[in-house]
């Protein structure tokens, strides 16, 4: 009874097979991250230090917020490209009307915030009332935000209070701001990851059909995913202000492929309803690490780009493989 | 007093009417019924009693009091829930979670209660008697089948006074679907309504209290199930006698070998499957469900990779991919198990899907010679009768029905003569399956070579020349002439008959 034994076991090690699998996406983009940090590590002397960790965060951490809302957004089946616009503003509004009031400082933030989840909303409801692709609704609104961005300061100027600029340089246990905003993060989505709402915005971006017959309200869905995706957004411009002290009306337009870019390579489907922040959090690692790694190759920075968009390659072709052969085991 | 009562219903979708003044009542505690072609408005009413659709004009009253339900949500919240046939369910997410999707047990955290909804699943399978599955398993993995089953369960958590089953037995395999069955009639005797729709006789039959038949977007009758022919049931849905279900056996296989397939394998699920398939032959294939039936097609179609050797016309060949399979006369076509899926593209229009496979014949240095492909896309219709207002219609718009011709349409296009058919008429009315076997003993006549797979045995019995019976990948038994039974084929499916 040879065959009997053998279906008792294939389904257990078939199972374990297939959850590597389903994951593969996310640990090829760890193993990336690895080799790249050791590469760094032995060119450079200092890398694992407590120092060099808060450093790099800090210059990831935009992008890291900026891919936080992309994430959900394509988690949902979507995509933002208005984050762009929405970062510049946040940025422009913050040089122009923050002063040195710590209370006016806070009441701003606190719109800029609302102004983000506003705006986005706004988007989710286009999308769902006029049946829109979400690539060009988003692709006007990143224009329009742009422009009234460009409206309210039209060059980098502006300015905001050193002891703003200060709140992005603290440490607490050795541990930068930027660092306890990832802590902060993560925590976060160990929570959301759990909630019902996650489980139905990755339901809707698996198969918007299905939710829809499961009673889901897919223009509510479009209303929270874009207004999270906003939110974050305006929270990655509250912290840029601290990085570059003031506004800068184009700024964000450098963060719309890459919190695409980020995500992808960590795993997260274009077209929805896979993947998770902790794959957009190392891929984002992975992006602003390339930049250290070209300068100390001492090779052009137009290798940056270059490398970006070969390693964003790898990992499509890494999770399109897994995919692949997902499926061939699940038929 | 009847729980749900439906006076003069009426559904226009722009100027098709697909509902005309349906009346309808029923009782809890029954299991009733509802027959009808494709098209006459089954879909359409389980839908507007689910909350998937609103209706135009009419009244419906569930517990006498006026409904009308503009999302699932608000149905569920009166006590009704729907198994769809276009299944509801998320590919992405686990079994569990899509059976409980949106109404998981939480933390006081807000998050999921990943154990308590397993234990409320497992609960949940006992209860039913549910064939096991893993509740961690992802949806995207599971067979049609499988997920069918899972549909159920999902229907049965939200615990509804009335559920609807819409073709939910036409996925499934005979010992599955039996379960199905009684659990039907174990909901009925619990106290609740159970509408079930199912376009074979048979089980109706087995479990059906009551019946009403619909015809042309209105309800014709609604009898005893023990006190009505089905003679009658058949008269009443296509409103003329028909003439006979399946079409008259006519032996007009030659001698030609067409497809000559010897020591296909392809682990675990094939193991070394012989047989000839002759030219002008139907040639059944049966067994349960899982015993390589559907790997093989996919294999023989380039689909899959299998080892072993295929003999077409007398000249071996080697099919990596379909389009290998699909090229030129000397081919193998298809007609997949899920046409939603694989074989039709839903959005684009008939002219679209007949032509796409085929688009190479019509295209003249890259130019596409647009008269003549019109001129055949018409006359495909034609032959096949495919109802649809012009060949540009929506392929997602027509009956399943017209969908299933469509598919067969682009499967003759291709001028490829040896035919894979997989379970064709699954989900399809009785008036448009008498044509379809039509259609399957007029090709065979014209020579071409047909593999046949159904789920649904009488259909082998009574339409294949043969039955080759499958079981853990291998042939168990070849059915020839009288020995072609349903008893003979589940024995052969069943039992050893030969050492393995």
């Amino acid at each position: 009874m040879d065959s009997s034994s053998k279906q008792l076991q294939s389904p257990q090690s078939m199972n374990m097979q297939s959850r590597l699998l389903a994951h593969a996406p996310f640990l090829v983009a760890c193993s990336m991250l690895v080799v790249i940090v050791a590469i760094y590590g032995s060119l450079q002397t200092g890398v694992f230090t407590i120092d060099e960790i808060n450093l790099n965060t800090a210059a990831a951490m935009t992008l890291m917020l900026a891919a936080t809302g992309q994430t959900i957004v394509l988690l949902r089946g979507g995509i933002d490209l208005s984050i762009g616009g929405m970062i510049s503003l946040g940025t422009v509004i913050a040089a122009t009307r923050f002063g040195e009031e710590p209370a006016n400082i806070l009441l701003w933030s606190a719109i800029i915030l609302a102004i983000g989840f506003g705006i986005g909303a706004l988007t989710g409801l286009l999308i769902s009332v006029l049946r829109l692709q979400p690539f060009l609704v988003t692709l006007a609104g990143w224009s329009i935000l742009n422009g009234i961005a460009l409206m309210i300061l039209p060059t980098d100027g502006g300015k905001v209070p050193e002891w703003w600029i200060g709140s992005g340089y603290l440490e607490f246990l050795g541990l930068g701001t930027p660092v306890w905003i990832l802590l902060a993060l993560i925590v976060f989505w160990c929570w959301f990851r759990a909630t019902r709402l996650c489980t139905i915005i990755k339901a809707t971006g698996s198969s918007e059909k299905s939710a829809f017959l499961s009673g889901v309200s897919i223009t509510r869905i479009n209303i929270i995913t874009y207004g999270l995706s906003g939110f974050f957004a305006a929270l990655a411009s509250l912290y840029l202000t601290t990085q570059i002290g003031g506004g800068s009306p184009n700024i964000g337009t450098d963060y719309i492929l890459p919190s695409v870019a980020a995500a992808i390579i960590g795993g997260v489907s274009l077209f929805g309803g896979r993947g998770h922040l902790f794959g957009t959090i190392v891929g984002a690692y992975i992006l602003t690490l390339i930049g250290n790694l070209v300068f100390v190759l001492r090779v052009s920075s137009y290798w940056q780009p270059v490398m970006s968009g070969v390693i964003l390659l790898l990992a499509v072709l890494a999770s399109s493989y897994a995919e692949q052969k997902a499926r061939k085991r699940g038929s | 007093m009847d729980i749900v009562q439906v006076k003069g219903l009426t559904k226009r979708f722009g100027g098709i009417v697909a509902l005309d003044g349906a009346d309808f009542s029923a009782r809890l505690g029954e299991v009733h019924a509802l027959l009808g072609e494709n098209g006459a408005g089954k879909s359409t009413f389980i839908q507007i009693l689910s909350g998937a659709l609103t209706h135009d004009g009419g009244d419906i009253l569930v517990d006498g009091q006026d409904y009308r339900p503009v999302n699932p949500d608000e149905a569920l919240g009166r006590g009704i829930a729907a198994v769809f046939q276009e299944l509801s369910l998320v590919p992405d997410l686990s079994v569990e979670q899509n059976i409980w999707f949106r109404r998981e047990p939480r933390t006081w955290l807000r998050t999921v209660d990943v154990a308590q909804m397993r234990q409320q699943t497992l609960e949940l399978f006992e209860r039913y008697h549910f064939p096991s599955i893993a509740t961690t398993r992802e949806v995207r993995n599971l067979t049609l089948a499988e997920r069918q089953i899972v549909e159920v369960a999902k229907g049965l958590a939200k615990d509804p006074r009335i559920l609807i089953l819409d073709e939910a037995t036409s996925a499934l395999p005979a010992s599955e679907a039996t379960w199905l069955l009684s659990l039907a009639r174990q909901l009925a005797d619990e106290g609740r309504l159970v509408i079930f729709i199912s376009h074979r006789m048979g089980e109706v039959r087995a479990i059906a209290d009551r019946v009403s038949v619909f015809r042309n977007g209105s309800t014709v009758a609604t009898h005893d199930a023990a006190a009505v022919s089905d003679d009658q049931i058949v008269t009443e849905m296509i409103g003329r006698q028909l003439a006979r279900l399946y079409p008259e056996r006519v032996d007009t296989a030659t001698d030609r070998v067409a497809l000559q397939v010897r020591d296909f394998s392809s682990p675990p699920m094939l193991n070394g499957v012989n047989f000839d398939l002759r030219e002008g032959e139907v040639l059944g294939v049966g067994g349960l469900q899982g015993h390589g039936q559907r790997e093989m097609f996919q294999s023989l179609f380039g689909a899959d990779k299998a080892l072993g050797s295929i003999t077409l016309w007398g000249k071996p060949v080697r099919f990596d991919t379909p389009r290998q399979a699909l090229s030129g006369s000397e081919g193998i076509a298809l007609v997949p198990e899920d046409r939603r899926g694989q074989g039709l593209l839903l959005s684009k229009s008939v002219r679209e899907n007949l032509a796409l496979p085929v688009i190479r014949r019509f295209s003249h240095f890259g130019l596409l010679d647009q008269r003549k492909e019109t001129e055949l896309v018409r006359e495909t219709m034609k032959s096949l009768s495919i109802k649809a207002d012009t060949p540009e219609q929506i392929a997602g718009t027509l009956s399943g029905g017209n969908q299933q011709k469509v598919i067969f349409g682009k499967m003759l296009m291709t001028q490829a003569r040896v035919l894979l058919l997989y379970d064709p008429t699954r989900g399809v009315d009785v008036g448009t399956k008498g044509e379809i076997f039509q259609l399957m003993r007029q090709l065979a006549s014209e020579g071409y070579a047909i593999l046949f797979y159904s789920s649904d045995l009488p259909e082998l019995v009574n339409v294949a020349d043969r039955v080759m019976v499958l079981r853990s990948g291998r042939v168990a038994r070849m059915l020839e002439g009288d020995d072609i039974t349903e008893e003979e084929i589940l024995r052969a499916a069943v039992f050893d008959s030969e050492a393995a």
